[in-house]
């Protein structure tokens, strides 16, 4: 299996554990979910005053999102609402920690490893690097990024955009008083983080700050509240997409059949020649526009499939 | 076959093997007891919470996307199935 349902899990009362793993020595961490496979994982770690890395790459993509103190990467200074993007193979500069710091550190392909290097990798799809503060400069947009969408009072900032899967990391923030009388549910999987805040959804009740979920698709969440409001780094593994309804009781695969359903509404024809025989690809039909897009990681780990190497 | 970063990745160390070893088997507890929390100890509160919002869709009406609203007849209310309630899966 891939990574299993956790949701909810508060992780404030959960003590850190030592990370005696190469690259993270004198941080400490904990798992907030972790794919039993590949070992791609998210974890929240504490840097201790006085940590301090070489420069060096991971094989994994990775991601980082700074929720208190600073690091000193490279040239740059991380501070609370930094987030980064390091794609597997790319070089991130030394780090020192002066102080302290707490970071969401997200490995998307594997479990977290270190090599010491001061340059990328040859095949490191550097472009995809991403370094930005996402409190100060990037603007708060209306939640109806996708439609149907969700109501007014749930903002968005865009983090991160994968254009092969459309997979996306973000801040979102709950107004106070917000409310919205849906149950949703996604192709994709779902995870966040509580920053700050807390909120409630039907299925699993109040989410406070430092709550945590990982949830894979077409499983049941909402309806939602939000009494006094909330901020959350949240991600999907591909696109976002709004199956809203109103039936408490379905299970995800009914919730996957009517999904199945839309496709076989909306788009009649690709919904024909896919389940046609003969057109039931295995390994993806090819895309004229993205020729190399089956041995995307990340679309093979949507797939099952392996992404590096075996245990 | 395109060639990516992540296909060069050495093998997995004994260190790596061993902590995920740890935290594979640590998680597994905690899925476990969220689980048991989630799909057995707070159902009775859940029906109240879905009673409660059966009654808000066809009174105040469920969001179809953003904030067009639709009130639900009774007519077109779900009704409870035989099976068990599960939301943690």
């Amino acid at each position: 299996m891939a990574r299993p349902h956790i949701e909810p899990y508060v992780e404030l009362d959960t003590p850190y554990k030592k990370f005696d793993v190469k690259g993270f020595k004198g941080s400490s961490y904990k798992v907030l979910s972790l794919d039993t496979d590949t070992g791609a994982c998210t974890l929240k770690v504490r840097f201790d005053g006085g940590y301090k890395r070489k420069p060096g790459l991971s094989y994994s993509d990775m991601e980082i999102f700074v929720l208190n103190g600073k690091l000193k990467v490279g040239k740059q200074t991380w501070v609370e609402g930094h987030y980064a993007f390091v794609p597997a193979g790319t070089a991130l500069g030394a780090i020192e920690v002066p102080q302290g710091a707490e970071a969401i550190v997200m490995f998307n392909d594997s479990e977290p490893g270190f090599v010491e290097s001061g340059r990328d990798h040859p095949l490191t799809l550097s472009e995809a690097y991403t370094s930005v503060n996402s409190y100060e400069d990037r603007p708060w947009g209306p939640g109806n990024l996708v439609s149907p969408s969700v109501a007014s009072g749930c903002m968005i900032k865009v983090l991160h955009y994968d254009p092969i899967t459309e997979a996306l990391s973000f801040l979102y923030c709950m107004t106070p008083q917000f409310s919205q009388d849906n149950i949703s549910y996604h192709d994709s999987a779902e995870e966040s983080y509580h920053i700050w805040g807390t909120s409630w959804m039907m299925q699993f009740g109040e989410l406070p700050t430092g709550g945590y979920f990982w949830r894979p698709p077409y499983i049941n969440h909402g309806a939602f509240k939000c009494k006094y409001g909330t901020i959350a780094f949240g991600r999907t593994d591909s696109v976002l997409f709004n199956y809203f309804h109103f039936n408490p009781w379905t299970n995800p695969d009914e919730n996957k059949r009517r999904a199945a359903a839309f496709l076989y509404r909306k788009r009649p024809q690709l919904y024909n020649w896919v389940e046609s025989d003969g057109h039931n690809h295995p390994h993806g039909p090819p895309d004229f526009e993205n020729p190399d897009y089956v041995d995307d990681p990340q679309v093979r780990m949507l797939h099952g499939k392996q992404v590096g190497s075996k245990r | 076959m395109a060639k990516r970063v992540q296909d060069q990745k050495p093998a997995r160390p004994a260190d790596a093997k061993a902590w995920l070893k740890e935290n594979i088997a640590e998680q597994k507890k905690r899925h476990a007891a969220i689980q048991k929390e989630m799909n057995e100890d707070i159902a009775a509160q859940r029906e109240k919470w879905y009673a409660e919002f059966l009654q808000t869709i066809q009174t105040k009406g469920f969001n179809v996307t953003g904030d067009v609203r639709r009130v639900i007849k009774p007519s077109e209310v779900p009704k409870k199935p035989k099976r068990p309630d599960k939301v943690v899966f």
